[in-house]
């Protein structure tokens, strides 16, 4: 087991460094920048699945969640002279800090009413930013102007699109493996002993509350961490990209992409910002995308649980069984 | 020793526990009574899943009610459920894992706990096998195995023998009888099996209506005429 794990990491491994240098080289400039976005909401809808697949919980906050992200980057950008680094991590804890405190009422809640408390706060965000808006610097803790904007600093490292692009790719992988060793380690099981039951959770010694918070913090500082990407993407933000009705497609693209593995959230992610992309490259109406989403987010709870990466992933399971078996 | 003093749970207008006084001296004791008798709720009392209303419950003179649930387990009080609960996309050495986890064992010491638990158990072939992949008798044992690590000082069983067969019950009898002498800890074991009882209690206490009826050695207390009314009588009578 330990050996195929070893395999399969390698292959990942491999696939993510081919993908960071090759992507770049092959897109135009345009299609640069909806990859770095998908790229971006895969790792939010990652931080997604963390909550569904290991814990049960619904959150429909995520999009909010990447906004307070992407609101803290911006206001460091203009009030400090920080790297762009420090204040994508400061920004991710920051929203880890506020996710966990959502996570108050999901101690209690579960299942539909979970997911109710959450889009009431995905809507009390959008509110705040609509009436705020985001900083570019301007005056006060707002840091709203109204005729120019400041300065933007990008990583050194990440200057142009392309390597930002790279960057993106890199934070995004080492975030998903965060997440990934979690599944693996202490939290991980302390999770599944949750789901299962609490009362047999805490007669295994585990303290639920402290386990569940953590979870949300780990997907609230995915989302940070997403927020503060894409402000660095689009150099400022606007209210109109953290609607509460996007939490709810981001979630319902989490389910269909699947949420037991990476590959989901970044099918998830290629869904939200690519097809709608591709959609308008073809002449349709990019509203369109909600059909088809509509109807792979049924075909999904009827048929595959575990998503498009699931089948995926079983498929190519089966192929290399069958190679293997065909060697003998 | 556990000692509990005029413990009393109420559940809304129902008294569950009726100022239950109860000192348990001996290694394996039993704990018997007709449906609704307490019995699960003296264990939830005592694992901390239910409020006490008032009264005491302390093992070796450390007062359990005052801790949390997870803080009783981290202490040293292990307990398996009447409805097994076993993750089915966890192995069985992974479900042993999260106890220690929580007790923060020592990492060089956790494989050899572990090792050691499933062996006396019986399934350390399994030890790799998801939960969803385990029989039922397998799950049961993967539950108290899981009792087992990381020092248990009292160990609470909510009837183990739920559902099993002839031999699966030998084999039952046989892990349970030796858990003290092999792990030191002092087991409260809630069943309706009376065969099991006799076989494995050396004292037994018998609830009614959230009262002590009786308690003592087990061959006595299931001669009892006021046991037999109680329990045996009743589950006759309800029979005919």
């Amino acid at each position: 087991m330990i050996q195929t794990l070893s395999r399969n990491n390698l292959i990942i491994l491999v696939v993510i460094v081919a993908a960071i240098w090759l992507l770049p080289l092959v897109l135009n400039s345009l299609w640069i920048k909806v990859v770095t976005s998908a790229v971006i909401f895969g790792l939010a809808a990652a931080g997604i699945s963390v909550l569904f697949a290991q814990l049960g919980l619904i959150n429909l906050s995520q999009i909010a969640l990447v906004g307070i992200g992407g609101w803290v980057l911006l206001r460091l950008n203009y009030a400090t002279g920080l790297p762009f680094t420090i204040s994508l991590v400061a920004g991710g804890i920051i929203t880890a800090i506020i996710s966990s405190i959502l996570a108050l009422p999901a101690l209690r809640m579960r299942g539909l009413y979970l997911a109710l408390v959450t889009l009431m706060t995905a809507g009390a965000f959008q509110i705040i930013f609509n009436a705020f808006q985001f900083p570019n610097g301007g005056e006060g803790f707002w840091g709203v102007a109204q005729q120019s904007a400041g300065a933007f600093r990008r990583p050194l490292i990440a200057q142009s699109d392309v390597s930002y692009l790279r960057y993106v790719l890199t934070v995004a992988a080492l975030c998903i493996a965060v997440a990934g060793v979690h599944r693996l380690t202490t939290p991980g099981r302390a999770w599944a002993m949750i789901r299962q039951s609490e009362a047999n959770a805490m007669a295994a010694g585990i303290d639920v509350t402290f386990f569940k918070m953590w979870a949300f913090a780990l997907s609230g500082f995915m989302a940070g961490i997403a927020g503060g990407l894409l402000a660095g993407a689009l150099q400022q933000l606007d209210a109109r990209t953290f609607v509460a009705s996007d939490s709810i497609l981001l979630f319902a693209l989490a389910i269909v992409g699947g949420v037991y593995h990476w590959l989901g959230a970044l099918i998830a992610g290629l869904l939200f910002k690519l097809l709608p992309a591709l959609f308008n490259d073809f002449g349709v109406s990019a509203d369109l995308t909600l059909v088809i989403f509509g109807a792979a987010l049924l075909h999904a709870i009827m048929t595959a649980p575990r998503g498009i990466a699931g089948q995926i992933l079983s498929g190519f399971a089966g192929l290399v069984k069958h190679r293997e078996t065909s060697h003998d | 020793m556990i000692d509990v003093k005029n413990l009393t749970v109420r559940f809304g207008g129902v008294v569950a526990l009726n100022q239950l006084t109860l000192k348990i001296t001996d290694d394996v004791v039993g704990l018997i009574g007709p449906n609704g008798a307490g019995k699960t709720t003296l264990t939830n009392a005592l694992s901390g899943f239910v409020t006490v209303a008032s009264g005491s419950a302390s093992v070796n003179g450390l007062n359990l009610i005052d801790m949390a649930p997870h803080q009783r387990s981290r202490w040293g009080l292990a307990r398996s459920f009447q409805k097994v609960q076993i993750v089915s996309d966890l192995t069985v050495e992974d479900h042993l894992a999260t106890v220690l986890d929580a007790k923060g064992a020592n990492r060089s010491l956790r494989d050899k706990a572990i090792v050691r638990a499933l062996d006396y158990a019986g399934i350390l072939s399994v030890r790799r096998v998801r939960g969803v992949d385990l029989n039922p008798f397998q799950r049961r044992l993967t539950e108290i195995a899981k009792c087992l690590v990381g020092a248990p000082r009292v160990i609470l069983l909510d009837e183990p023998g739920g559902g099993l067969s002839e031999t699966e019950m030998k084999e039952l009898r046989k892990v349970i009888l030796g858990i003290h002498p092999e792990f030191g800890a002092q087991i409260l074991l809630v069943d309706h099996d009376v065969e099991l009882i006799r076989d494995v209690c050396t004292s037994t206490a018998v609830l009614d209506f959230g009262k002590l009826i009786a308690y003592g050695p087990t061959a006595e207390v299931l001669e009892d005429e006021v046991v037999k009314a109680a329990y045996l009588g009743r589950m006759g009578a309800a029979n005919d």
